[in-house]
C-alpha cells in the first residue's frame, strides 16, 4: 500500500471515529440520570415559562429528532449553546481552550524535555545509583496524586514562604488587555510556574521509562559496538546514535500526549485556580450542561484522535522500516 | 445501639404500646375521625385507620394492630455536594428508624434528586435549602396551594387545604400591612400545624471577612450582597479594593439572561437599579431607589416617581423612558427570569417623570413583589436587542453604584465606583477572583489578598478560621431554611399525626451545634425571626424527642410492633 492509500484509508477512519464518538456523547448525556433544566431554571418561573424554556433547548423533541439536529450542527462547526449561560459552545471552547494549551503545553515541552534526557542517561547508566534515583522519582511522579502534590506546592511556596501565587493566571486586579499580552507577561510567567512545574513532574515520569527502556533495547544494538570501535566518544554515542535512534516511542507517546493535553487537566486547574477548560468540562457534565459537556468532549476526542493520525503519519516519515500492508 | 439498650427499648415500646392500645379504643370511638387539634388542617384528610391494610396482626402482648408504616424513601445529596446536609440526612433517617419508621435514604446528583422530588414525586421525605426572598408570602402560593401539586407547580409535598388556599391567595393582594400580617399568621399556624413542610434549621445569612481591611456591614435579610450592606462597608488597604471570591466562574453578564444564579445576582444588584429597594427593616427605601416617591391609587395600581438626574454608566440620561422601556420590553420579550413580575403587567403609562404601572389583579406588597424584583436596564443599547434570553453580553451598561470595568471570564471579575450614583460605595473598586478551592480562598483570606467570602460556606474551616485574629464572620437571620418535606401522597405520610411525629424525631440541636457548628439556629417555622413582624412567634413548636413522637403515635392510634416498627391501627 502506498503512503497516499494509507493517508486516504486513515483519514476515512478519522471520520468513522469522530462521527462514533459524536454519537456515543450523544447517547451518553442522555442515558445519564438527572434533568438538565433542574440546574437552569428558577423556581421563581412559572410551569408555563418552564415549559417555554425547555421547548427552546430543544429537549421535549423525540431523540432521534435531537441527534438528526446535533449531527446536522455538528457538521456545521455549531455545538450549539451553553443551557447554563446562553453562550455558543464555540466561545465557551475559545475562552478557555487557550489557557489550558498554554499550560498544559509548556509542562508538556518542560516534562518531555527533562524526561527524555533522564531517560537517555538512566539507559546509559543503568545499574548506577543515579538510574535508581531517577526511576523511582519517576515512578513517585506518576504515583503521587498531582492534585496533591498541587497543594503542597502552594502550601510551601505559596502560603509558608510566600514567593509563588496561590490563584489565577494573573495578579488580582490586573486587567489584562488581550491573550497575548497576558501571556507575554513576567506575571503570567510567574503565576504558570507552580502548575507547570507541578505537571510536568506528574509527566515527565513517562517519557523517562519509555526513553530508558528504549534506549536499554537500543544500547544492546550492535550498531552500538561498531560505533565503540569507530572510536565515537561516549556522548556522541549517547546522543547522536542510541538516543535517536530510542526515540521513536517517546514520539508516538508525545504525540497522543499533546492530544489529551486538551482536555486540560481539573484536579491542577482547581488547585490552581487556573481558567481552563478541563475545569468547564466537568461542570457542564455536573450541571447537565449537554451542549457543553458534548462540545467540549468532543474537542478532547478530535484531538486525540488527530494526534493519533498524525502520529501514525510520523511513524513511516521518522522510521524507514515501517510498511504501510 | 448496644444489647441491652435494644431490649430495655423493646420494653419500653411494648409498655408503651399497651398504653397506646386503650388510648386507641377511645379513638375507635370517635369514628375513625382523626383527634388532634389539626381538624382543620385539612393537609393529609386520611385518618389512620384508613390507610391500614386489612391484615390485622397482633403483638405479643395481644394488641391488634394494621400493617406496618410502608418502606420510605429518604433523597439525599451526595457528601461532596454539600457534605453538612448528606450527613444531617442521614442522622435525621437514624432517628426516624429508631422512632420505628422503616426509611431507607439513596443518594442522588443534584438534578436527579430534584426531579424524582419536584416532577416524578417519586420520594419520601427530602431535604434542601429554600429561602423566601424579601417577601415572606411571596412562594407561599407556590408551595402549599392545591392547585400546584402538578409536575413541577412547585407544591411537590402534594399538600391540599381548601380551607388554606384563599388565604394563601388573599396575602398577596392586600395592600394593609396589619391585614396581611394576620394572613400570614394564619398560614403558619396551619403549615406548622399539618408540617407538609418543616424547617430543620433556620439558616444565617453570612459573611466572613478580614477585618483589618473591611469594617461596617450592615445586616441585611437577603444578604450581605445587598445594595444597603455594600454601599455600607468600609475598605481600608492600598488600593482601597473590596476583593472577594466565588469557586465557580461567571457565565454571563446577561441581567435578562440568566438564570437567577446566586454569583450573578451579586453583581446585578450593583450594576443595575431597581424601582424600589427595600431596606433591613423591609421597608421601601426611596435612598436606596431609582424611584424616589411613590404612590398607590388602587392595589391594582402604582405610580413611581423617577429620579431626575441621574445617568447610566456610559454618561446617556436615566430618564421615566428607559423605565417604561425596561417593564415593556420584558413583557413583549417574555423574559423566564421576570415572568412572575411580566405576567402581572397589564399597561406601562409615562407622564413627564412619572410612570404608572396597571395591573393585572390586585397586588398588595408590590414593593416586595414586583419594583424591586427587576433591573433598570438602558433603552439605547437593548432597544436592539431582539432576543434578550440569548443577548451575549460581555461589558454591561447600568447605573448602578458600581460599574464594569473588565471581565476576564473564568477568572476575575472588575468593577469601579461609579461616582455618579446618589449613594456611592466607599471603596474604589470590587474584584472578584474565581477560585475553586476552599482552602486557597481562606488562605488569601488570611493574607489579605482577598478581604471579603461572599460565599462562606458553614464548614470545619469557617469555624476554625473565625478564631484567627483577622477574621471575622458577620452573621443575621436569613430568610431560607432546610426544608424537611414529607410527600403526603403516601400512605402513612398522608395522616398529619404520623407527619408531627417525624417531625419529632428531628434531630434539630445536634444538626445545627454539631454538624452546623451552632451557625444556625434549630428551625422553627418558615416565617422566621428575621421577617420581623410577619413572623408568627406562637406557632405550634415540636419537641425534639422520641419520647413526645411516640406519644403523640399510639394518642393517634398508631402501634408499635415487637420489633418496634410503626403499625398502621387495626381496623
Amino acid at each position: 500500500m502506498s503512503k497516499l492509500s494509507f493517508f486516504i484509508r486513515r483519514t476515512g477512519q478519522l471520520f468513522v471515529t469522530l462521527w462514533a464518538v459524536a454519537t456515543a456523547l450523544f447517547m451518553l448525556f442522555r442515558l445519564m440520570p438527572g434533568d438538565p433544566t433542574a440546574y437552569v431554571i428558577s423556581p421563581q418561573m412559572s410551569p408555563e415559562v418552564r415549559r417555554q424554556i425547555i421547548a427552546s433547548y430543544g429537549l421535549n423533541d423525540p431523540l432521534h429528532v435531537q441527534y438528526v439536529r446535533y449531527i446536522q450542527n455538528l457538521v456545521t462547526l455549531n455545538l450549539g449553546r451553553s443551557f447554563h449561560s446562553n453562550q455558543p459552545v464555540t466561545e465557551v471552547v475559545a475562552n478557555y481552550l487557550p489557557n489550558t494549551l498554554v499550560l498544559m503545553l509548556s509542562a508538556l515541552v518542560l516534562a518531555y524535555t527533562v524526561g527524555v534526557t533522564l531517560g537517555v542517561l538512566t539507559g546509559w547508566y543503568r545499574g548506577s545509583q543515579f538510574e535508581k534515583t531517577a526511576v523511582v522519582t519517576a515512578l513517585v511522579g506518576r504515583s503521587v496524586p498531582s492534585f496533591w502534590v498541587g497543594v503542597i506546592f502552594l502550601w510551601i511556596f505559596g502560603a509558608w514562604l510566600g514567593i509563588a501565587p496561590m490563584s489565577g493566571m494573573t495578579s488580582m486586579g490586573t486587567a489584562p488587555s488581550g491573550f497575548l499580552d497576558m501571556i507575554l507577561s513576567v506575571d503570567f510567567l510567574v503565576h504558570l510556574f507552580g502548575p507547570m512545574v507541578v505537571l510536568a513532574f506528574y509527566y515527565m515520569g513517562y517519557p523517562l521509562l519509555i526513553m530508558r527502556n528504549s534506549m536499554l533495547e537500543v544500547l544492546a544494538d550492535d550498531f552500538i559496538d561498531v560505533c565503540r570501535a569507530k572510536g565515537l566518544s561516549e556522548r556522541t554515542i549517547m546522543f547522536r546514535h542510541a538516543a535517536r535512534n530510542a526515540m521513536l516511542p517517546v514520539l508516538t507517546a508525545a504525540a497522543i500526549a499533546i492530544g489529551f493535553a486538551v482536555g486540560g487537566s481539573v484536579l491542577i486547574e482547581t488547585v490552581f485556580a487556573w481558567p481552563g477548560i478541563g475545569r468547564e468540562m466537568i461542570r457542564a457534565v455536573l450541571r447537565r450542561d449537554y451542549p457543553v459537556a458534548q462540545g467540549t468532549f468532543l474537542v478532547l476526542a478530535s484531538a486525540v484522535v488527530f494526534m493519533n493520525f498524525i502520529a501514525d503519519l510520523l511513524y513511516g516519515i521518522l522510521d524507514p522500516r515501517v510498511t504501510y500492508d | 445501639m448496644s444489647d441491652d439498650d435494644e431490649a430495655s427499648r423493646r420494653r419500653f415500646l411494648k409498655a408503651t404500646a399497651t398504653a397506646g392500645a386503650l388510648g386507641m379504643t377511645g379513638l375507635a370511638g370517635c369514628g375513625g375521625q382523626q383527634s388532634t387539634p389539626t381538624e382543620g388542617g385539612g393537609g393529609g384528610t386520611e385518618t389512620p385507620t384508613d390507610s391500614g391494610g386489612d391484615g390485622d396482626t397482633e403483638t405479643e402482648t395481644g394488641m391488634s394492630m394494621g400493617d406496618p408504616l410502608p418502606e420510605y424513601l429518604y433523597l439525599n445529596n451526595p457528601p461532596n455536594y454539600n457534605p453538612a446536609r448528606h450527613d444531617a440526612i442521614n442522622l435525621i433517617s437514624e432517628r426516624l428508624n429508631e422512632l420505628g419508621f422503616n426509611v431507607n435514604v439513596q443518594v442522588f446528583e443534584w438534578g436527579t434528586l430534584y426531579t424524582r422530588a419536584s416532577q416524578e414525586y417519586d420520594y419520601s421525605f427530602t431535604t434542601w435549602n429554600r429561602g423566601l426572598g424579601v417577601d415572606p408570602g411571596r412562594r407561599m402560593p407556590e408551595m402549599f396551594h392545591s392547585s400546584n401539586t402538578d409536575p413541577g407547580g412547585g407544591n411537590f409535598t402534594g399538600y391540599v387545604n381548601e380551607d388554606l388556599d384563599p388565604v394563601l391567595m388573599e396575602q398577596l393582594q392586600l395592600t394593609d400591612v396589619s391585614e396581611r400580617t394576620d394572613l400570614l399568621f394564619q398560614i403558619q399556624e396551619t403549615i406548622n400545624t399539618d408540617v407538609p413542610m418543616h424547617p430543620i434549621v433556620q439558616m444565617p445569612n453570612l459573611v466572613a471577612y478580614n477585618n483589618q481591611q473591611v469594617s461596617g456591614w450592615v445586616d441585611h435579610l437577603a444578604g450581605y450582597y445587598h445594595f444597603q450592606p455594600q454601599t455600607s462597608i468600609e475598605v481600608d488597604n492600598s488600593d482601597n479594593a473590596l476583593r472577594g471570591s466565588w469557586s465557580e466562574t461567571l457565565g454571563t453578564l446577561n441581567v435578562l439572561g440568566y438564570n437567577n444564579e446566586t454569583k450573578l445576582i451579586h453583581q446585578f444588584e450593583m450594576l443595575y437599579d431597581k424601582l424600589v429597594r427595600v431596606n433591613n427593616n423591609l421597608e421601601a427605601d426611596p435612598s436606596m431607589s431609582l424611584a424616589t416617591d411613590w404612590s398607590r391609587p388602587d392595589n391594582q395600581t402604582v405610580t413611581y416617581t423617577i429620579r431626575d438626574g441621574h445617568q447610566w454608566h456610559d454618561g446617556e440620561t436615566l430618564d421615566a423612558g428607559d423605565v417604561k422601556f425596561t417593564l415593556e420590553y420584558i413583557k413583549e420579550n417574555e423574559v423566564p427570569l421576570y415572568s412572575t413580575q411580566w405576567q402581572q403587567i397589564d399597561s406601562v403609562e409615562r407622564d413627564g417623570n412619572q410612570i404608572t404601572v396597571n395591573f393585572n389583579n390586585p397586588l398588595g406588597p408590590v414593593h416586595t413583589l414586583f419594583s424591586n424584583q427587576i433591573p433598570i436596564v438602558p433603552q439605547h443599547i437593548w432597544q436592539d436587542r431582539s432576543d434578550p434570553n440569548n443577548a451575549n453580553i460581555t461589558e454591561p451598561v447600568g447605573s448602578g453604584p458600581l460599574m464594569f470595568d473588565y471581565w476576564d471570564q473564568g477568572s476575575e471579575l472588575g468593577l469601579v465606583k461609579n461616582d455618579n450614583h446618589w449613594n456611592t460605595v466607599n471603596y474604589d473598586s470590587r474584584v472578584w477572583r474565581i477560585i475553586p478551592e476552599t482552602s486557597t480562598n481562606w488562605e488569601l483570606l488570611l493574607e489579605g489578598d482577598l478581604n471579603y467570602l461572599p460565599f462562606s460556606r458553614i464548614g470545619r474551616q469557617l469555624s476554625q478560621n473565625s478564631q484567627e485574629e483577622s477574621i471575622s464572620v458577620q452573621q443575621t437571620s436569613g430568610d431560607g431554611w432546610w426544608h424537611f418535606s414529607q410527600n403526603t401522597r403516601l400512605d402513612g405520610l398522608s395522616d398529619p399525626e404520623v407527619r408531627r411525629a417525624a417531625v419529632n424525631a428531628i434531630p434539630k440541636t445536634a444538626i445545627s451545634d454539631q454538624i452546623l457548628y451552632g451557625y444556625p439556629r434549630p428551625g422553627w417555622n418558615l416565617i422566621g425571626e428575621s421577617f420581623g413582624q410577619f413572623s408568627n412567634p406562637d406557632v405550634p413548636t415540636y419537641e425534639e424527642s422520641l419520647e413526645a413522637a411516640q406519644s403523640r403515635l399510639e394518642e393517634a392510634g398508631y402501634v408499635f410492633g415487637d420489633d418496634g416498627t410503626i403499625h398502621f391501627p387495626a381496623n
